[in-house]
């Protein structure tokens, strides 16, 4: 008993709170960032351009943006930017109902 | 006479009768002439043939509602109509026959006409190509079919790659419980809610990497365990790990209480990383150099900086050896300074000024599997969370020389310098920017001056000012030669 009480190294009275990291700081995997921007652009190229291949990069990028997010990140401009691309192919598909041809062809 | 006279005048009349009448008589006979043909036939019947021309001409399109015109029509008048009505079709040939005339019409063939009557009232229409329609033909678009596929497939590798990543987390802390439970007060803090309490179970900071805050216990402030798991959640990763193998990381960062280290700057890891990590490191690359390695027989792939070798030996213990021979692929770096600061960020180029330090000890291990991870991997990660605790414990207990001691000490005495004379030679660049600037603007202020009086005055006391300087600067250089 005396044995483990000596041998004992937890001290409850020397607690420290957890200091979450700094979260405006880049440094760490600017991925999600990335892609949300390259995103919004192709969106913005899909719908001014009625490009449809434009729209579906667009709903891509949105969903590997979501997919690299961070807990501490706000919501909001994921669900923006996926709402916006999968607008930007509603857009060009009411447009022209054509189907997409491949470059080949 | 008079008979002459009265004859002369009954021819005049009758002339101009003649005259007059043929002008009215111009359309009639024109009318006549057209509908020449039509003369056998009753007024009705010639009425319903230009009708019927009317229709053809007015609307071309639909043959059948004139054809109907034609035959309500036709059904109203007698018998000689219902027998116009076929004679009408028949004679359909012959009303329009000057239409089919060759020499009349160019380019037209007479045996391409269609035969019968609907069809050659109508004109030959060319149909557009009708767009593939959504109803009809699904196999044309195949691209989007495609392109739906593969967001489906994405979100399905998304969810199990989440679900994998979490189910490792989980077994990670399920076998380490106990021994953080050994070792710390609390297990588990967000650091939001208002009391310590240990919520015992991971942050997720994101789909792949987990922390865990844990406090509470002798010598050390607090212990922040990462788990930075492979991103298999995202497609395009979880691909490029299958072209370029990677393992999930386990970081160790263990903070010390400012008292409870001695001053000494010590790394060994994977050669690979080494490199990297004395860029990122500022206290690496200022404090430590590099030592052989061989001197306590470790294995080859490892690199070793140390600043004070008489810290390294006691850190570097036959146990530790013994771990670092066993766990030689899954240890990547092991990293105790007092100096710690975290990797100095890319941005900030300027060392002015001293980055906040922390006496800590980071350790890194790779998981074994190299991505294909599976739990019981996890597990058999125990045996190096035990190492950690043993240099927790060991660099707590470590008390150096004096002579060590000072050399330390004058190291980061150094070090410090170096920072004050760097932000000094700032502040003066900065104060002599805005010397400059502050006598940029008064000069412009007075060339902007049209009072040539102010400006004289400005010049002359500039020069005097100048000059002033300028003595002084000899003065200083006289008392020193002497």
């Amino acid at each position: 008993m005396s044995t483990a009480a000596i041998n004992d190294v937890k001290r409850p009275n020397k607690i420290h709170r957890y200091k979450p990291k700094d979260s405006s700081a880049p440094g760490d995997d600017p991925t999600p960032d990335y892609m949300n921007l390259l995103g919004m652009i192709f969106s913005m190229c899909g719908l001014m351009m009625k490009l449809k291949w434009c729209a579906w990069c667009a709903v891509y990028c949105s969903f590997i943006s979501f997919a690299n997010s961070r807990a501490s990140e706000d919501t909001k401009q994921t669900l923006s930017s996926f709402m916006l691309s999968i607008s930007a192919v509603v857009m060009s598909y009411l447009q022209n109902p054509q189907p997409m041809t491949p470059p080949w062809q | 006479m008079k008979l002459t006279l009265a004859l002369s005048l009954v021819l005049l009349v009758f002339l101009c009768q003649n005259v007059g009448g043929k002008k009215s008589h111009k359309p009639a006979d024109l009318d006549d002439n057209e509908f020449a043909e039509f003369e056998d036939f009753d007024d009705e019947g010639v009425l319903s043939s230009a009708e019927q021309e009317a229709t053809v001409e007015e609307e071309a399109d639909f043959p059948s509602e004139s054809d109907d015109i034609v035959k309500t029509q036709a059904k109203k008048d007698d018998d000689n109509e219902e027998e116009e009505d076929e004679g009408v079709v028949e004679n359909d040939d012959d009303e329009f026959e000057h239409f089919t005339d060759e020499d009349e019409f160019e380019g037209f063939d007479k045996e391409s006409r269609p035969g019968k009557g609907k069809s050659h009232e109508v004109p030959d229409l060319k149909i557009a190509k009708v767009p593939i329609h959504l109803r009809t033909n699904w196999d044309s678009f195949y691209l989007e079919m495609l392109m739906l596929a593969g967001l489906g497939v994405y979100f399905l590798n998304f969810l199990a790659g989440k679900t994998k990543n979490g189910k490792l987390a989980q077994a990670w802390m399920s076998s380490h419980r106990s021994i953080l439970e050994e070792n710390f007060a609390i297990i588990g803090d967000d650091g939001l809610s208002k009391e310590a309490k240990g919520t015992g179970v991971f942050n997720k900071e994101s789909e792949n990497v987990y922390t865990l805050w844990c406090s509470g216990r002798t010598c050390v402030e607090g212990m922040l365990v990462e788990l930075r798991l492979l991103k298999r959640q995202d497609l395009i990763n979880v691909m490029t790990t299958i072209m370029k193998p990677a393992s999930d990381q386990i970081i160790v960062k263990v903070t010390m209480d400012a008292s409870s280290m001695d001053k000494f700057c010590f790394c060994i890891g994977q050669k690979k990383v080494m490199a990297k990590l004395l860029k990122e490191q500022p206290d690496l690359g200022q404090f430590t150099e590099k030592k052989a390695v061989e001197n306590y027989n470790l294995p080859e792939s490892f690199q070793l900086q140390s600043e004070i070798g008489e810290a390294t030996s006691i850190v570097l213990d036959k146990k530790v050896c013994a771990y670092l021979e066993k766990y030689e692929q899954q240890i990547e770096y092991i990293h105790i300074s007092d100096q710690y600061s975290g990797a100095k960020s890319q941005y900030d180029e300027n060392q002015s000024k001293m980055p906040d330090v922390r006496p800590s000890l980071v350790f890194c291990f790779n998981v074994p599997g190299k991505g294909k991870t599976k739990t019981s991997d996890v597990d058999g990660m125990l045996p190096l969370m035990k190492l950690v605790f043993y240099c927790v414990d060991k660099v707590g207990r470590l008390a150096l020389s004096k002579e060590k001691r000072l050399k330390a000490e004058k190291n980061r005495a150094k070090a410090a310098e170096g920072y004050l004379k760097a932000a000094h030679s700032q502040l003066q660049e900065a104060a002599q920017l805005r010397r400059e600037e502050k006598r940029r603007l008064a000069k412009e202020k007075i060339m902007n001056e049209e009072d040539p009086e102010k400006a004289r005055k400005w010049e002359e006391r500039e020069s005097k000012r100048d000059m002033k300087k300028k003595q002084a600067k000899t003065k200083m250089m006289k008392v020193k030669g002497m």
